[in-house]
Order: C-alpha cells, then sequence, then structure tokens
C-alpha cells in the first residue's frame, strides 16, 4: 500500500497543474481562485473514449457517475401537470413548500429525523448544497476533513471556498471506511467541517448506525466540529444493509450536522437537478441569502417532479437497486478473476474501486508500460475499448473506478476484455 | 428550537457582505399580509404575468416523457446552444462559435460564474445606478469592490459618458451595463451605446458585462446592445440574456451567454463547481421558445406598452409624485421627493421611500419597493407585469395615499 501513505504526506493541490494552465486561460482574465480547482481528470478520460468512439472504435463507457435507468413514470407525469398547469414561475429561493414539507417527510420516514420547512432548503442538485454550504461558512485557513477516496468536488469547493481540504486516506483492508482513531488524529482547532458520503462514491463502502456509532462519539467530543452528511446514494445499497446518517444515529449532533440527499441517484434524475438538505434553521438561512445571489430557485418543473418521486410509489427504487445488486455482484467477480487486480465487493452505490497494485510495472500486449493507474486505464481504453476512471481521479492512485450502471450485456462484456487485458499483462 | 435560537458554525465573512434582496423581503412581507386575509396588490416583483409560450411548454414536457432527464453537459445541451447562437446572430448581429456560449441557471448565474471565475479581493467592478441589487451585492460577496456611477433621472437615467470615464481605474476588471435597466427602464439608442464603447476602448483592461435581459422589452426606438455597437469591444465582452422575461419563463431557470471562449471556458468550470449543468426539461423548453414563432414576444410587448402607459397617466394624478417614462423593461421609477416630510393618516412621517413603501402597504395595501434598494433615493419601482385590473386599483390606491399625505 506504498501509494495510499505516500498520498497522504504530498499536498495534491500543490501538484496537479491548475485548471486554467490546462484549458489556457489567459492569467490576467482569471480570479486567483479559479487556480485552485484541479483539472477534472473524469472529463478527460471521457473525451478521450468519445473520441474513440467517433473514430469508429467499439468503446464500452464505464465512467459515467448517473443511473442508467430512465426518470419513473409517475414522476414524468407529474412534470407534464406541472408544466401544463402553469408552474413555471419564480419559486421560493429555497424551493417550494409542498416540496420541502415532502422532503421533512422524507427525512422522517426514511431516517427518523424532524426537520421544519424552514429548516430545509432545496437547491440545482446536491452539488449546490455543498457549494452553499462551503461558501457560507469557510474563511481562510478553515479546514474540511474529507475522508478518501473521494468525490473530487469535495475538496475543490472546499479550496473554492479559501478552506483547506484535509483527507484521510482509508483503505481497501477496511472496506475503505474511516477508523473513528484516524478522524480524531485529523480534528485540529482550525477543523470546521467533517464531509462523509454515505454510500461512497467512488468506493460503495456504506457505514450502518453500528458503523457509524464511534465516528459520532468522536464527534461528540468536538464540539465545534460541523458535519455534512451527503447521503445522495442512500437508496442504493444491497443485501439488506441499510446506511445509517449522522443524526439518525446520534440526534445531539442534529444542531450541528447537514443531512444531504436528492433524487438525481435514487429516483434516476439527474437531469432535473434536484438535491436538498435539512440543518439547523439559521445555516439554512444562510445558504438560502448565498443561493439568492447566485442562481435563485432550481426549476419550478424539477420541483414538481421531486414531489412526486419524494411522495409517491417507491418501488422503482427497489426494482433498480435489485439489477445494480446484480451486476456488482457480476463485475466483482469477473474482476477478481483478472490477474493483478483485487476488487473489494462495495455495500452500496453503483461503483467498484478496484486496486491494479499487482499491475503495475508491467506491460500490456500493445507494448504500453503500466506504471501507474492512469496509465493501467489509458492503454485499458486504448487496446481494449473500456472507458474507466483512474484513482488519481479521487485523490486515490494505485485503483480504478468502474461504474456499472450500464447494461449487464456490456458489463460482462467489458469486464471479459478487462481480464483479457490483464492476462495479456508481461 | 427556533431559528434565532439554532446553532450557526460561525459565517464566512464573505455571507455577512450580503443581505437579502429588498424586493424579496418586500414581496415576504406582501405575501404574510395576505395569509392573513388582507387583499395587497403586490408591484414588487419582476416576473411576466404571461404564461410560457405554446411550444416551448410542449418541447418541455415531451422532454421529459422522451427520458431526456440525464445530466446535461456542463455548458449546455447542444440544441440549446445551436438556438442560442442563431439567436445571437438573427437578433444582435453576433456571431459565437459553439465554444464561446454557455447556459445557466438563470441569468443571475451566469452573471455570478463570470464575477467568480475572474474577480479577486480588492478588484473593482462598476455598476451604473440605479442597479439590479444582485450587481453590488455578488461583487462584494466575491471580494470586490462596486464603484457606483449616478444615472441621474434629468439624463433619462442613463449614463453619461464622461461619468462611466471618471468611475474606471486600474482595479476595474468590468463594467456592468443593463439597459433596458432594472428598476428604471431606461434604454440608450445606438449612438448612446457607441459614445460609451468609445470610453471602453480608451480602456483595455477592462471588461464589459451586458445584461440584456430586457432587450425585447423596448417600446420605443431600435435595441442594440454594446458588441454590436462597438464591434472593436467583442474580444472583451459578455453578452447575457435568457428565457426569463422575453418568454415569461422564470421558472425554468434558463439564461445563457455568448463571449470569448477563455472567458466562457473558465465561467464553465466555476459552474462545474457550484451546480454542474442546467434542468435537461428547462433546456429543451428554451431551445423551443428561441427556436419557434416570435409573434408571442410583439404580444406581450404591446400589453406591456399599454399597461406601461396605464401606470404613467394614473400617476399623474398623485400630488408629490413625478415619473419619468421608459422606454423598456416593465418597470416604472417614480421619484417621491415630493411627499417627503409629510405625514399620513395614520400618522406616519415620510422621511424616506422606505418609510413610502413601509406606510402605503400598512395602510393602502400596494406592495412596491424602495428606490433605496436599487441605489437611488427617493424612488419607488413599480412593476407592471400584472394584470390591468390589478394596476388601475394599485394606482388607485397610490393616489389615494399621496392625496391624504399632509
Amino acid at each position: 500500500l506504498p501509494l495510499v501513505f505516500r498520498l497522504d504526506r504530498v499536498p495534491r493541490f500543490a501538484r496537479v497543474p491548475s485548471k486554467a494552465a490546462e484549458n489556457n486561460i489567459p492569467m490576467e482574465l482569471i480570479a486567483e481562485r479559479l487556480n485552485r480547482i484541479s483539472p477534472s481528470l473524469t472529463i478527460a478520460m471521457t473525451s478521450k473514449a468519445r473520441a474513440l468512439k467517433a473514430a469508429g472504435r467499439d468503446v464500452i463507457g464505464l465512467a459515467a457517475g448517473e443511473p442508467d435507468f430512465d426518470t419513473p413514470d409517475n414522476v414524468k407525469q407529474a412534470a407534464v401537470r406541472a408544466i401544463m398547469s402553469g408552474e413555471t414561475k419564480y419559486t421560493d429561493v429555497a424551493g417550494t413548500l409542498p416540496l420541502r414539507k415532502a422532503v421533512a417527510e422524507k427525512f422522517r420516514r426514511d431516517s427518523g429525523i424532524d426537520y421544519k420547512p424552514e429548516e430545509i432548503i432545496i437547491s440545482t442538485g446536491g452539488k449546490q448544497v455543498i457549494f452553499n454550504a462551503m461558501l457560507a461558512t469557510l474563511n481562510q485557513g478553515d479546514e474540511a476533513i474529507i475522508p478518501t477516496p473521494c468525490w473530487v468536488s469535495y475538496p475543490d469547493i472546499v479550496s473554492l471556498a479559501d478552506g483547506k481540504p484535509v483527507l484521510i486516506p482509508c483503505e481497501q483492508n477496511n472496506g475503505f471506511r474511516l477508523r473513528a482513531e484516524a478522524l480524531e488524529a485529523a480534528i485540529t482547532a482550525r477543523t470546521k467541517w467533517f464531509i462523509l458520503n454515505n454510500p461512497c462514491n467512488p468506493t460503495g463502502a456504506a457505514y450502518s448506525a453500528e458503523d457509524l456509532r464511534p465516528i459520532c462519539d468522536v464527534l461528540l467530543r468536538h464540539p465545534d466540529v460541523w458535519i455534512f452528511a451527503d447521503d445522495i446514494y442512500e437508496k442504493l445499497a444491497y443485501d439488506g444493509f441499510k446506511p445509517a446518517t449522522i443524526v439518525e444515529v446520534e440526534p445531539r449532533l442534529k444542531d450541528r450536522t447537514i443531512t444531504m440527499n436528492g433524487c438525481s441517484k435514487a429516483y434516476a434524475m439527474t437531469g432535473w437537478r434536484i438535491g436538498f438538505c435539512g440543518g439547523p434553521a439559521q445555516l439554512i438561512k444562510a445558504m438560502d441569502k448565498l443561493q439568492s445571489q447566485s442562481t435563485s430557485n432550481t426549476s419550478s418543473v424539477s420541483q414538481a417532479a421531486a414531489i412526486e418521486a419524494l411522495t409517491g410509489q417507491q418501488e422503482s427504487i427497489r426494482e433498480m437497486a435489485e439489477v445494480y445488486r446484480q451486476r456488482r455482484d457480476l463485475v466483482v467477480e469477473m474482476l477478481n478473476a483478472a490477474p493483478g487486480i483485487t476488487c473489494h465487493k462495495p455495500e452500496g452505490a453503483f461503483y467498484v474501486f478496484p486496486a491494479i497494485y499487482g499491475c503495475i510495472g508491467k506491460t500490456s500486449r500493445g507494448g504500453a508500460k503500466i506504471t501507474d493507474d492512469e496509465s493501467f486505464t489509458v492503454a485499458l481504453l486504448e487496446e481494449e475499448g473500456v472507458a474507466a476512471v483512474h484513482g488519481a481521479a479521487f485523490v486515490y492512485p494505485g485503483h480504478f473506478r468502474i461504474s456499472y450502471a450500464t447494461s449487464t450485456e456490456a458489463l460482462r462484456e467489458a469486464c471479459t476484455r478487462i481480464q483479457r487485458f490483464c492476462q495479456g499483462l508481461r | 428550537m427556533d431559528a434565532a435560537a439554532s446553532a450557526s458554525p460561525g459565517f464566512s465573512q464573505r455571507l455577512q457582505r450580503v443581505q437579502v434582496a429588498a424586493t424579496v423581503a418586500m414581496t415576504t412581507k406582501a405575501r404574510a399580509m395576505r395569509a392573513l386575509g388582507i387583499d395587497v396588490i403586490a408591484l414588487t416583483i419582476g416576473e411576466p404575468d404571461f404564461a410560457t409560450p405554446r411550444h416551448a411548454i410542449e418541447a418541455g414536457y415531451q422532454a421529459a416523457l422522451a427520458g431526456q432527464t440525464k445530466y446535461p453537459p456542463q455548458d449546455g445541451l447542444p440544441v440549446l446552444k445551436q438556438a442560442v447562437q442563431k439567436k445571437f446572430a438573427r437578433e444582435n448581429g453576433l456571431d459565437f462559435a459553439l465554444d464561446q456560449i454557455m447556459v445557466g441557471n438563470g441569468g443571475k448565474q451566469v452573471i455570478f460564474d463570470a464575477l467568480m471565475a475572474t474577480v479577486d479581493e480588492g478588484d473593482e467592478v462598476v455598476v451604473p445606478a440605479p442597479y439590479w441589487g444582485a450587481y453590488p451585492l455578488m461583487t462584494k460577496l466575491l471580494g470586490a469592490k462596486p464603484v457606483f456611477v449616478n444615472c441621474p433621472q434629468n439624463n433619462g437615467f442613463k449614463l453619461r459618458p464622461e461619468d462611466l470615464d471618471a468611475a474606471i481605474t486600474p482595479r476595474t476588471k468590468w463594467v456592468i451595463l443593463n439597459f433596458p435597466n432594472n428598476p428604471t427602464g431606461a434604454a440608450c439608442t445606438r449612438e448612446e451605446m457607441a459614445a460609451l464603447g468609445e470610453v471602453m476602448l480608451r480602456h483595455p483592461h477592462v471588461w464589459i458585462m451586458s445584461d440584456d435581459m430586457y432587450e425585447h422589452l423596448l417600446y420605443e426606438g431600435e435595441y442594440v446592445t454594446m458588441a454590436q455597437a462597438e464591434p472593436r469591444l467583442r474580444d472583451r465582452t459578455l453578452t447575457i440574456s435568457g428565457v426569463s422575461k422575453t418568454y415569461a419563463m422564470t421558472g425554468w431557470r434558463i439564461g445563457f451567454c455568448g463571449g470569448p471562449q477563455p472567458l466562457i471556458r473558465a465561467m464553465v468550470n466555476m459552474q462545474g463547481q457550484a451546480t454542474a449543468g442546467v434542468s435537461s426539461v428547462g433546456q429543451a423548453a428554451a431551445a423551443a421558445a428561441l427556436e419557434g414563432p416570435q409573434e408571442v414576444v410583439a404580444e406581450c410587448v404591446a400589453a406591456y406598452r399599454r399597461r406601461r402607459d396605464l401606470v404613467l397617466t394614473a400617476l399623474q394624478a398623485a400630488p408629490g409624485i413625478s415619473c419619468h417614462k421608459p422606454q423598456g423593461a416593465f418597470y416604472v421609477y417614480p421619484n417621491v421627493a415630493g411627499c417627503l416630510g409629510k405625514t399620513t393618516p395614520a400618522g406616519t412621517r415620510i422621511d424616506s421611500d422606505q418609510d413610502f413603501t413601509l406606510a402605503l402597504l400598512e395602510e393602502k395595501h400596494v406592495a412596491v419597493v424602495h428606490g433605496g434598494a436599487f441605489g437611488m433615493s427617493p424612488y419607488l419601482r413599480i412593476s407592471y407585469a400584472t394584470n390591468d385590473a390589478a394596476l388601475a386599483e394599485a394606482c388607485k390606491r397610490i393616489v389615494e395615499f399621496c392625496t391624504s399625505l399632509s
């Protein structure tokens, strides 16, 4: 595991080329803060795959972070009704009252947490909830603790808001879960936020109520630390695993926790752009104020659709989850049969995050030297037409991410190709 | 636990530089009174009362039913970007490549993206006053400094080239132009725009943000945007518009812009961190609005012109008020200097435009926004984007209110 430990010491933001430099944006035009965003490695991979596809190559894309299912029909119909009945005007910046009530009901029903409508805000995707929370609270030098592997937007948004991301690597041999002692060790007097993504993108690792208990105990000992619980993949957990959320496990943390969720993953509604959260009224009010100056409300039509998603039939979630489970099992089994790869079987989300340590130092059939996770995914794409994202894109080299939100046949073919690729390594 | 008593993480300094928009505060107050059963007429909101055009509605629901509900590209769906490209060519004589165009969650986000991608602590943004409150608030939020230039009533609330020139310093990053203007309705002729362009040519380090959200709501003369009036400024001008005001599509949240590609790239990077893409269904509807028949726009414009004239005529009977006749948008910005120092029948003394709006709401149940919220007092902003009957009744109450002052 040497890669993991090295990462702990190397400040990632010092060594990556800035987004601005990557895009040839003149320095005198842009704000200093733009230099703090790292280049999107996911997008780089996606464009490479697109170019190969355009050139006529048979490429299987496993890079996307969105469900391949369609938005459920009842939700679409609700949107059509909203459109036809003229729900096309500005709404309250924080979202319509009926939607905030539906969200309150969702938190009560799923997690036993009581939020009043004024403790809830609706935003343009879960991403904006994070953006609002960080911009509303972080000053220069404030720290936000982020377990890695992580969705790269967390450190980027923290940096944009003048904060300092503090990264804690979570090893595969612990199921990519955060150890309470590692959290305890990372907290300093400057710690403002602890961000926990459960289930996690990109590892699929999830925390039950029991798993969260020791983490909550650490947080109880540090009353100045606020908690951002990103539960966007909550509904995507398998084999009866129930991901818990912080406030559900420890109600005494409620007055310093943001509980975030949304419609994108659970209801296959990525394009509708609906994220939301519950939290202490004062912080919600601050986030509302920020949102009123950056975007105002999210689409009124999408808000109407979200009400139906949250309050209508929930059967489609179970159907999707069952399909995801079968795909996960298929992918984990096939990847573990590929020489040099070890793939942990995660509890949730729709990703696996296999390690490729056994492949490093070898050479592919096409003559590519596999020196790290990036050269692995590039060679895999060029030689076998399989597009995945390398671990560095999630601040965790030595692995790659596969999204199994694609058809079972495509997955089987992709895994066969990965096996062939690994067998060809010398 | 109530809002005041709830815990707070300690807010960022940037947040403390921002307050809730007066427009929102007044609207909320009016809504609260209405909830108590009081017959309040709200003329506070800049929102068309018309319905979204038929063809846009159809495109929206067809997109929803057809499953166009996946993450859209962060810079906008190709179908909308192409429609925007054609719109700029057709209506503004501006040619943009597709990578010089982006889509945001309303015009507001486009402005936010541009400022957030470009301004640092200490940079200056020139904002002609009266202004839409979002310009200075966003500027301050991002650590930069708004520099105001007065556009006096005796110049038709227009920006004078010499005043613009005097406001520019070596730290100026942007000049924001918004004609037709919110809140005054003032618009610029081609000559006036060209004269402002002359000034900008002398300051090559300054970028121009032309917020053209009200470009179609013009009742006199021909619309011209800066990049069109002065093509030599195109490589440092961001031209912003949207479907909210033109097509009565506020709730769909679609704004867009065209500008130099490096700036657009930086803005897309920034938006990628804030919200990512914009509602795919909304984008499909917006594309249809731009590509479809444009007669609906002319119909709305005719209705707004009629309402503007209705309000202007009615307010002539209000003692103490003098109202400039605006060329565009859907606002009038009457001066209430003649009412200051007087007292209402309920005994409230009117010492400012804010006193005026609060008393008018309390005593006559008409909600308007005070000029101070737009950087110039003592004025009122009255939105006439509401039906004729409500407007006539509201004006009648304003006249009664002014007449009753002693």
